[in-house]
C-alpha cells in the first residue's frame, strides 16, 4: 500500500494506492489519524484501492472516529469499484462522509 | 480485559439467578462462533474480504480457547470462506461456552453452583462474584445503539454478536429497540463475519423450519 499527502481547497487528501488489508491497516490508520490531528478537513482518496477488507474498513472507521472526538470532518473520495461494492455490502455510509470526487 | 466471547457469556448470565439464557439456542451458538473470530480479528490474527478468512499471524494469543480456534485454523489450509468456518468451529460450540465461563470463574467475576429443579434435574448455576464487569458491557452496548457517535471497533462487534444472541432485550427497553432498530441493523451488519453469522442462523431457522413441517 502506498499513502500520499497533499492539501487540496481546503482539505488535506491522504490518497491510498494497492491493498488496504491487515498488513497496511495499521498504517493506514496512524496516518489518517495524524492527519485528522494537524488539520480540521481530511479526506481518504481510495481512488487507487485496489481491495480492501475488514481491517481496511475498521482503519477508515477509527479515523472518522477520531475525527469526530475532535471535531475534524473526515470524509472518504472517489471509490474504486472494488471499494465501492464492498461499502455498499457493509452499509459504510451509514458511517463515513462519501463524496464522489475530490475535491471534497 | 475481557475476550468479546467471555462478554458475550457473561452477558448471558442472568443477574438475579445466575442461570444462563439461552434465548436463541442454536442461534447463540453460532454467535459465540462469530465472537471468537472477532477476537482473533481484534488481536489482528485473522483478517476478512467478502467471503474468505485470510489467517495472517498464527504466533499464539495467550488465551487458550481462541489459540485452540487459531491453531486449527493455521492447520486446515482446505477451508477458505467465513461460512465454512462458521460450520467447522459451531462444532466446538460447548467448548467455547465453557472454556468462556471457566475463565469468568478464575478471574473471579463469576462462581460455580450446582442444584436440582424438580429433585431430579440438575442444574448449573453462575452467580455474579462482581458485578461490575456486566455492568460495563451493558453501558457500552447501550452507548453504541442509543447515540449516533461512531462506536469503537469492540463495540460494534459487540452490537452485533449481542443481537444474534438475542441479548439486546436485557440491555435495552423494547421501545428502544424498536426506536434504533435501523441503528442496530446497520451496526450488525458492518463486519463480515456478523454478516455471515446471519446467514447461518437463518440458514438454521429454515432447515428447523422445513424439518417441522415435514414432521406435522
Amino acid at each position: 500500500m502506498l499513502l500520499t499527502n497533499k492539501t487540496q481547497y481546503g482539505w488535506r487528501v491522504v490518497g491510498v494506492r494497492g491493498r488496504a488489508d491487515a498488513e497496511a491497516a495499521e498504517e493506514l490508520e496512524t496516518t489518517l489519524k495524524a492527519a485528522v490531528a494537524e488539520h480540521p478537513k481530511v479526506a481518504a482518496d481510495l481512488s487507487g484501492v485496489s481491495y480492501i477488507s475488514s481491517a481496511g474498513l475498521r482503519a477508515l472507521l477509527e479515523a472518522a472516529r477520531t475525527a469526530s472526538a475532535r471535531g475534524a470532518e473526515f470524509a472518504v473520495c472517489s471509490l474504486s469499484d472494488p471499494v465501492k461494492k464492498v461499502f455498499d455490502m457493509s452499509g459504510m455510509h451509514h458511517f463515513l462522509r462519501i463524496h464522489g470526487e475530490l475535491p471534497c | 480485559m475481557l475476550s468479546m466471547l467471555e462478554e458475550i457469556v457473561l452477558l448471558a448470565v442472568n443477574e438475579k439467578t445466575g442461570e444462563l439464557r439461552s434465548t436463541r439456542e442454536f442461534g447463540t451458538a453460532y454467535a459465540l462462533v462469530g465472537a471468537v473470530f472477532f477476537d482473533l480479528a481484534l488481536a489482528r490474527k485473522i483478517d476478512t474480504s467478502e467471503e474468505e478468512i485470510q489467517v495472517i499471524d498464527t504466533a499464539p494469543t495467550g488465551n487458550p480457547a481462541l489459540d485452540r480456534v487459531l491453531e486449527k485454523m493455521a492447520q486446515r489450509r482446505d477451508l477458505k470462506t467465513v461460512r465454512e468456518w462458521i460450520e467447522e468451529i459451531f462444532l466446538s460450540r460447548h467448548d467455547l461456552e465453557g472454556a468462556a465461563l471457566r475463565s469468568l470463574i478464575m478471574q473471579g467475576i463469576l462462581r460455580h453452583e450446582t442444584g436440582k429443579r424438580l429433585w431430579v434435574i440438575d442444574v448449573e448455576r453462575f452467580p455474579m462474584v462482581n458485578e461490575r464487569p456486566q455492568q460495563h458491557v451493558k453501558v457500552r452496548l447501550a452507548q453504541a445503539i442509543l447515540t449516533d457517535e461512531i462506536p469503537e471497533t469492540r463495540d460494534i462487534m459487540l452490537v452485533a454478536i449481542a443481537e444474534h444472541c438475542g441479548l439486546l432485550g436485557y440491555v435495552l427497553s423494547d421501545a428502544q429497540l424498536v426506536n434504533r432498530k435501523e441503528r442496530i441493523q446497520a451496526l450488525s451488519n458492518l463486519e463480515t463475519i456478523s454478516r455471515k453469522v446471519t446467514d447461518a442462523i437463518l440458514n438454521l431457522d429454515t432447515s428447523v423450519r422445513q424439518t417441522i413441517t415435514k414432521v406435522v
